[in-house]
């Protein structure tokens, strides 16, 4: 029994299996979702596929477009690079599989929410639209070179649950990386007497 | 050993810059279009442009029929007519105002929108304002517009709730006028 679950890495298994089905999922369903007014603007927004919506017309912004072009073939090699070396954990290559793999898909999370944090301080201290992060408020837009009108908006915010998705795989693969060490124990020294 | 290493760098370096050099090169005579795409030109040339006559594609709205009034309530109902001009259907949650006397600037009561309205894009639908004269407001029609059947208002403070914006309006930027039946009248 002990063989068994020390001949593959389960974890590794499990994560890179979850992080191409976040790729998978997130190409149609978004990480973060904001809503402006009654569905009048929508900002769905991913690594793997970020785009806008306003009524039906959806389009992306090309540079954001290239990063998660980016994000999607780093998640993608990650995920085979974990499957890779979960199957073989013992091989004298497989470490390097493993530190390869099993950091991008918890960075990819992390830059994504540190990059919503920073684009909502940004629109905050510069525009000052509040933007939240998750829940709803009113926000007064500004309104240049105009007096006496006041324009507010419903904004809606919400993490979905193929982020929560995303965190599951991103745990999974820091959890590979803790049971690598029962998978393929560091040789022990041996003294010579 | 030492190869895998190198592959898997060389990978991760091929995977952040072959995009983005790509995308680069797509867009090397057009840097603006790599973060500013057309559609956004688009809708803000819907939003601004419109087909409003007054070319800012809002459409002034246009009182229709008679004022009706109840007196045993102190209300009244003005029905207006508003063509939807922009691109896009819109609903009309709610509107409100303060209705002050355009001669005396007495404030009379408030109005707000009697239901929420949804208009097609292009499309022309009655809105229906229903007002509520203050006991203040009714002595003023008494002494101050003695004698006449109509009256002569102005809605102000105006605030409008278009699918979820609200967008408020100050005096100086618009007064929606608009006669009323005179409830102090006796015919």
């Amino acid at each position: 029994m002990k063989a068994i679950l020390t001949k593959f890495n389960w974890f590794g298994l499990a994560g890179g299996a979850t992080t191409i089905v976040v790729i998978a999922v997130s190409l149609f369903c978004p990480w973060w979702q904001l809503t402006v007014g009654d569905d009048l603007l929508k900002v769905n927004a991913s690594p793997v596929n970020t785009n806008f919506g306003f009524l039906d017309t959806t389009f992306t912004i090309p540079f954001i477009w290239a990063l998660n072009i980016v994000s999607i073939l780093t998640l993608l090699a990650s995920g085979i690079a974990m499957l890779i070396y979960s199957i073989i954990p013992r091989k004298s290559y497989s470490k390097h599989l493993l530190g390869f793999g099993y950091k991008k898909p918890l960075f990819t999370v992390l830059f994504f929410v540190i990059g919503l944090l920073v684009i909502t301080l940004i629109l905050q201290a510069v525009l000052s639209i509040n933007v939240p992060l998750m829940g709803s408020t009113t926000s007064t837009l500004p309104i240049p070179f105009v007096s006496g009108i006041t324009l507010s908006v419903l904004l809606s915010a919400a993490f979905q649950w193929s982020f929560w998705l995303a965190v599951v795989a991103a745990g999974l693969c820091i959890a590979a990386r803790l049971y690598h060490r029962k998978v393929a124990p560091a040789p022990s020294a041996t003294t010579v007497t | 050993m030492d190869k895998v290493r190198l592959l898997l760098s060389l990978i991760t370096i091929a995977i952040i810059v072959v995009p983005i050099v790509g995308m680069l090169l797509a867009y090397q005579n057009n840097l603006l279009g790599l973060f500013i795409p057309p559609e956004i030109n688009e809708i803000a040339d819907d939003l601004m442009g419109g087909d409003g006559t007054n070319g800012s594609g809002l459409e002034p709205p246009t009182m229709v029929g008679e004022p009706q009034y109840n007196e045993t309530s102190r209300t009244f109902s003005v029905t207006f007519q508003y063509k939807n001009s922009f691109p896009f259907d819109i609903t009309i949650k709610s509107l409100s105002g303060n209705i002050k006397c355009d001669e005396h600037g007495f404030p009379l009561g408030n109005a707000s929108l009697s239901k929420p309205v949804s208009i097609d894009a292009g499309k022309t639908a009655k809105l229906t304002v229903l007002g509520t004269w203050t006991e203040e407001a009714i002595s003023h029609f008494e002494t101050g517009h003695e004698g006449e059947e109509f009256v002569d208002v102005v809605l102000v403070d105006f605030a409008v709730d278009v699918s979820g914006i609200q967008i408020q309006l100050d005096q100086s930027q618009m007064e929606q006028s608009m006669q009323v039946p005179n409830p102090a009248y006796k015919g």
